[in-house]
């Protein structure tokens, strides 16, 4: 880890880390940022746990929007994840309707469009939980099927082998079938909570 | 690469990203002309996207979770929250710190400036401040008569109420005494009444203001009490119990006082006092405490103002030590021997009250 701290402190480098998943660098993050949140969270009033929590969120949204390409950073790196948490722990209390706490507004805070990334995450997070009612739906061995081919990128031959279709060109077939299946369920899920 | 043959497979490797410049830009053209597929595209996009998310954040969520439960079964978890909470209530904690301290300085101050003005209220110095004109003035009068019939003292006693008066005994026939310092200080008119109660202009010798003493002179050439003066000194320790007793002027008669020591320091602890048990009033400062034999072991100064009959008195050690610094010029002091210690109480008295006066001091 030392040889890499260094580097780390260019967030350059740290975001390349992280968007390409290199435990180093999470272990970075974890050893410097972390701490920062944790006492930030406490002081609002947070517990250790929900601080961690708050952490987990935070780094999903940076490591989601690093993985794409789309985090330009107009700040450090730490104070854009120290701001996030902030603003996600807030919005987590309100929402909580907790008695309510004057926090001072960090100037970096107004130029970051927090209230859109937070908006984006909560999507998200709903998509993800409904993905996870609609696979329960659609059944084996078609979440499996799709789950290994999208979430666990294996190839067409070797799921074949796995799921013992008779060639790739039925697997295929038959991941298409799973796949427009799962799509017709969610999005029809989708209309119906809209 | 192939040509794709399945539409599904043309969204599904546009979404990846697999496509080569031209396909993707066919299937661009497509979206914008059809609709439907356009939708198809961006729900396949959308499923993508949340299957690649899921993916990201179990990902983080493991990473994170190993490393959180690494460094806390690395580290003192009870410690790191208490420091947390530290860090959290230290602002509260330090007003309430402070406000406590402040308050416990506060009471300690007021306690022990209320402490010190009980101590000084009870003792009492024993001067007879006095208060009663018509008393006074008849006294006074009476003087005055007295001074313009003998015209005897070189210094006329003044026609109006002394402030204070005390006692002070006689030293030596020639006219030394010794009071209480604070009967006479800050007096320039000071007279010394004798038993024939004729007023004598004195002059302040020496004073130790440490113990309260005062040495007078009576300022008259030829000045005498008649015979040597019949008590000694003692400066040894008397024992705790040993009877005493006193001749002071609370009022302008002589009064006799009788008790013990008890205790050999005085008030607080004063290694410079002796306590006793010998009822006493404003006007005995400066009396003799006189033990069986005829022994001057004291001078009254004080007493306590909370419970009756405890008095204090200077040590004769301090007076002997006054003594010394005296201007050799004086009437030597005549306090070796005395002539008492074989009579009966009442001799005694006798013997002395001719040497113990009033004295009194004028503005």
């Amino acid at each position: 880890m030392s040889k890499h701290t260094t580097a780390f402190q260019d967030d350059d480098v740290l975001l390349r880390s992280l968007a390409s998943g290199r435990s180093d660098a999470l272990e970075y993050i974890y050893k410097t940022i972390y701490p920062t949140v944790e006492k930030m969270v406490f002081k609002m009033n947070g517990s250790t746990d929900e601080a961690y929590d708050i952490f987990q969120d935070t780094m999903t949204i940076v490591y989601e929007k690093a993985r794409r390409n789309e985090l330009t950073l107009s700040c450090r790196f730490s104070t854009y994840v120290v701001a996030i948490a902030k603003h996600l722990w807030l919005k987590q209390r309100t929402g909580k309707k907790r008695n309510p706490i004057s926090v001072p507004f960090e100037a970096v805070e107004q130029f970051l469009p927090l209230a859109e990334i937070s908006d984006q995450f909560e999507t998200m997070e709903k998509n993800v939980a409904r993905l996870g009612a609609c696979f329960q739906e659609i059944g084996e061995p078609c979440a499996s099927l799709l789950k290994a081919f999208y979430l666990q990128n294996k190839s067409m031959q070797v799921i074949t082998n796995e799921f013992g279709y008779t060639n790739a060109d039925n697997a295929k077939t038959q991941k298409y079938k799973c796949l427009n299946r799962l799509r017709r369920l969610f999005f029809t899920e989708q209309d119906k909570t809209n | 690469m192939n040509a794709p043959i399945d539409q599904n497979e043309l969204i599904e490797q546009y979404c990846l990203g697999l496509l080569d410049n031209e396909q993707q830009a066919l299937v661009e053209q497509n979206m914008a002309q059809d609709p439907a597929f356009r939708n198809e595209v961006t729900e396949f996009q959308m499923l993508l996207n949340t299957l690649s998310y899921q993916e990201g954040s179990s990902f983080i969520h493991e990473s994170f979770d190993r490393l959180h439960n690494q460094t806390r079964s690395n580290t003192n978890v009870l410690f790191h929250q208490l420091s947390l909470h530290v860090n959290r209530y230290w602002k509260t904690a330090s007003v309430a710190a402070s406000v406590a301290f402040v308050a416990s300085i506060l009471t300690f101050t007021v306690a022990r400036s209320i402490y010190k003005q009980n101590e000084r209220a009870q003792y009492l110095t024993l001067r007879n401040e006095i208060n009663s004109i018509k008393k006074d003035q008849r006294q006074i009068e009476k003087e005055v008569d007295k001074v313009k019939k003998n015209h005897i003292s070189a210094v006329p006693v003044p026609n109006y109420p002394s402030k204070y008066s005390g006692t002070a005994f006689a030293l030596n026939r020639e006219g030394i005494l010794v009071t209480n310092l604070h009967v006479v200080e800050g007096f320039s008119k000071i007279f010394v009444f004798t038993a024939d109660n004729e007023g004598h202009a004195c002059e302040l010798l020496a004073s130790d203001p440490e113990n309260d003493l005062a040495i007078l002179k009576i300022n008259e050439t030829n000045f005498s009490f008649g015979n040597r003066v019949p008590y000694s000194l003692r400066a040894t320790s008397p024992s705790v119990a040993q009877r005493v007793f006193s001749l002071g002027f609370p009022k302008n008669d002589v009064v006799y006082n009788e008790g013990y020591v008890s205790s050999l320091t005085g008030f607080e602890g004063d290694s410079q006092h002796y306590q006793l048990e010998l009822p006493s009033g404003p006007g005995v400062s400066g009396a003799p405490v006189i033990d069986e034999q005829g022994n001057v072991i004291a001078v009254i100064s004080g007493k306590q103002s909370q419970t009756n009959g405890v008095t204090f008195a200077v040590k004769s050690k301090s007076l002997l030590h006054l003594l010394k610094s005296v201007p050799k010029e004086t009437p030597s002091i005549e306090l070796h021997s005395n002539a008492l210690s074989g009579l009966g109480r009442s001799a005694q008295v006798k013997k002395i009250a001719p040497y113990v006066c009033v004295v009194k001091v004028y503005n």
